[in-house]
């Protein structure tokens, strides 16, 4: 998780406009659907062999495709295992997943289309704050709950809405345990000096500057504190001015791979190697991240997540075997968003099953219950806000080409912590 | 002071880069007053084709490019044969903005389907070390990238200065009708330079792409800069475009050290508007841009 | 006034029966088409209808291309936000006499925006505006009263029934279409429409002819903002949310040229008949074709085929067959075909901004 909004650069990316009279051409599906919308919630009671349609709306093209598509092959793949599993309520799964080519616009019309003309009995949420927000005011509209894994900015949890479910971690302390690591350390491997350049994205900011609070309350210097904007495409002024500042450590605030590629490039190319680099999104990306950095320069980069390949927690075996079974490659393949979007299909799973129907209604009591369910990203419990309170985050770290759970320390999974880090190449 | 000569060696070292990406561009709106709103996803174009042979046949990046160059050639020559050839001389400036959006992204529809949304980046022994000169570390890919983008347009230089192709070209630039008249085949001079606009791409491509971890939506931030850059270097005007390149990175990288890097892209768009209205024909260019 | 019930008569009476039964199934579309998902698609097809029709009042009319007004669609929202905010305004009905508030806030950033890009050439207008759009937005990302990054939340009407949420702005929207066809309906009438015209034609000899080219082009593009600007209001009420990247959307001016130029760029129903056309294309491959790359190059593909099939777009192409067919000639008061893009008829022209001066004086 923790990546959870890609640089929203001003740009050219196409991005889709509202709409038209699409009516015209789409007249029959609409007209059919007109009157009924509300069958879906209580088609629990008959049930039938007629399979369970749930509705998602991915950014499948413009500036969130990359996850979008990660998103896409998560929930594929969950459905995959379900239906391979018996189903859920005894009824196969089926996806109905339409592209919001990263437009919050587009996305509204999505959820209307997925509720009101595909009858979707279930919706999961799309990637992003950016596009849960319009997904989900349309699912309160309709009493629907809006489990979702990458839309927990603050501001989604601000519009009080009772639907909403994130079933990833709070983004604001991520950071936590590297901090804590980093100002615990004996006097002299402690850092004396930090350097945070930081995106002025709403999920790295906060999670950076609670970091910079810890560190500098155990005596850690800052050399370097700066907010760049999140359009910014050119990196080599900052990352060149961090250098020169030779802080012992980096925390980097970055929402995308090619971000912390460009720092790790030219700090690579100053000779400037820090004793630690922590960055709040990018390393997270498995292969994706390795094909823009290269693997030797991986070597000792850290990152808060909540899913590594090598976790144990439930389903987490299932979930990378349905992968490499249909998409090939290797467990390195899975990215953390694949992970995010499994654990919203299982969340939601646990749910109906438990309610024994597809009413939303009860659906949305019961994940307000206080219950703690199981995901591959950990326990998952839900506050008034639907906020996962019971998510923990530990510190990742890329060792000799493996991502390893290294932090806390205290973790009985968390082993082989490479500090300092090695140099770039090494 | 060294932070200040590190600003400014970073934007001149950037600003090559800016350069070779701009070149095509200027050429073609100067020469043919079109704006070639696909010169975004042309670049990323570029560095996807260097990625193809260096990872599949193990061709080096820059020995790739006696590849890419005559292939990126090959294209321009045929967007400027099969489409913008057709378009009329009223409303030519807007309907090319239109035109050649419409082939972003049918281009950006091609490499999606072909690579797949995820992120990629060129890599080379240059890519990630660096020379170490009085004190500061010179990253040897934008050395020869700007090595490059100085050899590079120094030759488009030469062609539009010193040939007899280049005399025809500036002279359907100046005037078409006479150049018509003195027997210049418009249409010919038109076909190549748009293909020599796109075939310097090729190179502009392959060092962003270094440079840069990319994938088929990154052309999106390239298009508004590189447009804002042959403005100021005066449409048409190759030199105009490499001063205008190091200038503004110069400039963006100065205001991102000294005050904040959340201004420094604003600063970008306000030297433009500034610019034009002090000096409306561009920093470098004779052309007046100016209405009255 | 008189004005108007002058050109109202000069209509033909087919032409008055099709404009009344437009009206009358804009006005019963979402009593017949109940779907919450066919009424929302209609909403953004009016408003991008209003706003392409602003468009091209400006660009169209005066041969200014402008990649800029979605200036105005940004400032349009966040005005009615920050203003709905601070003031703490309910999401009623109400929030809907906003809009006008939020158009003039366009205006008098158009006024700005004009003033610097409007003295430049036509290519480079194109560039500029474009520079000053991003100076727009990164101000949206970088100044503290728009919220930067995280943009700004708008309320939504919490109590509305799911099943009519959508028809309250449909009806602004509609309200907002009918508003600014018949400003440029109006316009296009006028001594101003034709001083504009002359313009476009040729700047030089418009001033010759002492039409005020400078007040004419200014007053064009800032008028123009103002549905602009209310269209971006309604969008920030509808979605909820606004961000710099999605209010000052540089797409909008490619899709509101696109939209023009495929219906017949300075018609009045050419913006209208694009922004459906294309709009229905777009939502139709986007529904029901799973396949996004493929998507994409159909769309690309099928602007080429337009612009190529039709160069001058559908209602000229349309009615120009028509007339031949008829043998009518056509002259430069009828919809359609006043601004083909023949070359100019300047004494044309000329003569007829003498005689609309002397209408007015």
């Amino acid at each position: 998780m923790i990546k959870l909004r890609r640089k929203a650069a001003p740009n050219f990316g196409r991005r889709k406009l509202g709409a038209a009279l699409g009516a015209a051409v789409a007249a029959g599906g609409f007209l059919a659907a007109c009157g009924s919308s509300s069958a879906s919630s209580t088609s629990g009671s008959t049930t039938t062999s007629k399979p369970i349609v749930i509705g998602i709306s991915l950014p499948l093209s413009g500036d969130f495709s990359a996850d979008g598509l990660a998103f896409k092959q998560g929930y594929e793949i969950w459905a995959d295992y379900v239906n391979s599993h018996g189903g859920l309520l005894g009824r196969q799964v089926q996806l109905k997943i339409i592209s919001d080519n990263s437009d919050p616009a587009q996305a509204q019309t999505d959820y209307q289309q997925l509720i009101t003309v595909d009858h979707a009995d279930l919706v999961f949420g799309p990637f992003s704050t950016l596009l849960t927000i319009p997904a989900a005011k349309v699912a309160n509209r309709y009493g629907y709950a809006m489990i979702e894994g990458a839309g927990g900015g603050p501001s989604a949890f601000a519009l009080g809405l009772n639907n909403l479910f994130d079933v990833s971690a709070p983004v604001a302390n991520a950071l936590v345990p590297a901090a804590k690591w980093l100002a615990s350390l004996p006097v002299g491997q402690r850092p004396k000096t930090a350097a945070y350049p930081t995106s002025n994205d709403p999920f790295t900011e906060p999670q950076v500057l609670i970091a910079k609070k810890i560190m500098e309350a155990a005596g850690i210097k800052t050399v370097y504190f700066n907010v760049f904007g999140s359009e910014v495409t050119d990196f080599t002024p900052i990352a060149s001015a961090v250098a020169a500042s030779n802080a012992d450590v980096v925390i980097l605030g970055s929402v995308d791979v090619p971000t912390v590629s460009a720092f790790i490039q030219d700090f690579a190319q100053q000779h400037y190697n820090p004793k630690a680099l922590v960055a709040t999104g990018g390393p997270d990306q498995g292969s994706q991240f390795i094909a823009a950095v290269g693997a030797a320069n991986a070597n000792g980069v850290m990152v808060p997540n909540t899913w590594y390949p090598g976790a144990s927690a439930p389903g987490s075996n299932a979930m990378v075997s349905t992968y490499i079974k249909k998409f090939g490659g290797t467990v390195s393949n899975v990215s953390a968003d694949v992970a995010e979007a499994y654990s919203v299909g299982q969340v939601a799973a646990q749910a109906v099953t438990h309610v024994g129907s597809l009413n939303q209604k009860a659906i949305i009591q019961y994940l307000h219950s206080g219950v703690t369910l199981t995901s591959v990203q950990g326990p998952v419990k839900f506050d008034n806000l639907g906020e996962n309170t019971a998510a923990a985050i530990y510190g990742f770290q890329w060792v000799n080409g493996t991502f390893k759970q290294v932090l806390p320390l205290s973790d009985p999974n968390s082993s082989g912590l490479l500090y300092p880090k090695p140099n770039w190449g090494a | 002071m060294s932070n200040f000569l590190r600003a400014v060696i970073d934007g001149v070292l950037t600003g090559s880069v800016y350069a070779l990406m701009a070149a095509g561009l200027t050429l073609i709106f100067g020469v043919m007053e079109v704006i070639n709103i696909a010169q975004g996803i042309l670049v990323v174009l570029g560095a996807y084709l260097s990625y193809v042979l260096s990872v599949h046949l193990g061709i080096d990046l820059f020995a790739g490019l006696i590849i890419t160059i005559p292939v990126m050639f090959v294209l321009g020559v045929g967007i400027q044969w099969g489409l913008m050839r057709r378009l009329g001389e009223r409303e030519k400036v807007s309907m090319s903005i239109l035109v050649t959006y419409a082939v972003a992204i049918i281009l950006e529809g091609v490499l999606d389907l072909i690579f797949g949304p995820g992120y990629l980046q060129l890599t080379a022994w240059y890519v990630n070390q660096s020379i170490h000169v009085f004190g500061f570390y010179l990253p040897y890919i934008y050395v020869f990238g700007f090595i490059l983008a100085v050899g590079l347009l120094g030759s488009l230089y030469f062609i539009l200065y010193r040939t007899e192709f280049g005399r025809s070209l500036r002279a359907s630039q100046q005037n078409k009708t006479a150049a018509r008249l003195i027997g210049i085949d418009v249409n010919r001079v038109a076909a190549i330079t748009f293909g020599i606009g796109v075939a310097v791409t090729a190179a502009g491509g392959m060092v962003f792409g270094a440079t840069t971890a990319f994938n088929s939506n990154s052309s999106a931030d390239l298009i508004s800069r590189l447009l804002t850059i042959v403005i100021l270097g005066g449409m048409g005007s190759i030199g105009g475009a490499m001063g205008a390149s190091v200038l503004m990175l110069v400039i963006e990288a100065i205001v991102s050290t000294y005050w904040s890097p959340t201004w420094a892209t604003l600063v970008f768009y306000m030297v433009l508007v500034l610019v034009l209205v002090v000096r409306p024909a561009g920093l470098f260019g004779q052309k007046a841009v100016r209405a009255q | 006034m008189s004005a108007l019930t002058k050109t109202f008569k000069s209509m033909s009476k087919a032409k008055l029966a099709a404009v009344v039964v437009a009206i009358a199934v804009i006005a019963v579309f979402p009593l017949v088409f109940t779907n919450p998902t066919v009424t929302e698609i209609a909403i953004f097809a009016l408003m991008f209808m209003a706003t392409s029709s602003a468009w091209n009042g400006f660009a169209g009319s005066s041969g200014y291309f402008s990649l800029g007004h979605a200036i105005f669609f940004g400032v349009g929202a966040y005005a009615f936000t920050i203003i709905a905010n601070d003031f703490k305004m309910a999401p009623t009905s109400a929030l809907f006499f906003l809009m006008p508030v939020a158009g003039v806030f366009a205006m008098v950033a158009a006024v700005g925006v004009g003033a610097v890009a409007l003295r430049t050439k036509r290519h480079t207008f194109v560039v500029i505006t474009i520079g000053i759009f991003f100076i727009f937005q990164l101000l949206g990302f970088n100044l503290n009263v728009t919220g930067g990054a995280s943009g700004l939340q708008v309320p939504t009407p919490s109590n509305w029934n799911a099943a009519t949420f959508n028809n309250p702005f449909y009806y602004a929207a509609a309200i907002l279409l009918g508003f600014t066809v018949l400003l440029y309906w109006i316009i296009k009438r006028s001594a101003f429409g034709l001083q504009l015209l002359s313009i476009r034609d040729d700047e030089e000899r418009a001033r010759g002819l002492g039409v005020p080219v400078w007040r004419v082009k200014l007053s064009a593009f800032v008028v123009s903002a103002f549905p602009v600007g209310m269209a971006g209001a309604l969008f920030a009420y509808l979605i909820g949310q606004i961000y710099p990247q999605t209010v000052f959307n540089p797409l909008f001016d490619l899709s509101w040229a696109l939209m023009t130029l495929v219906g017949g760029i300075g018609t009045i129903v050419g913006p209208l008949l694009g922004g459906v056309v294309l709009e229905s294309i777009q939502q139709y491959l986007n529904l029901y074709l799973s396949n996004v790359d493929i998507y994409l190059i159909i769309y690309g593909v099928v602007f080429l085929a337009v612009m190529f099939w039709m160069p001058r777009g559908i209602v000229p192409t349309v009615v120009g067959a028509v007339k031949r067919r008829r043998g009518t000639p056509t002259g430069p008061t009828s919809i359609a075909t006043s601004d083909d893009k023949q070359p100019a008829k300047p004494d044309q022209t000329a003569g007829l901004i003498v005689t609309a001066k002397g209408a007015t004086e």
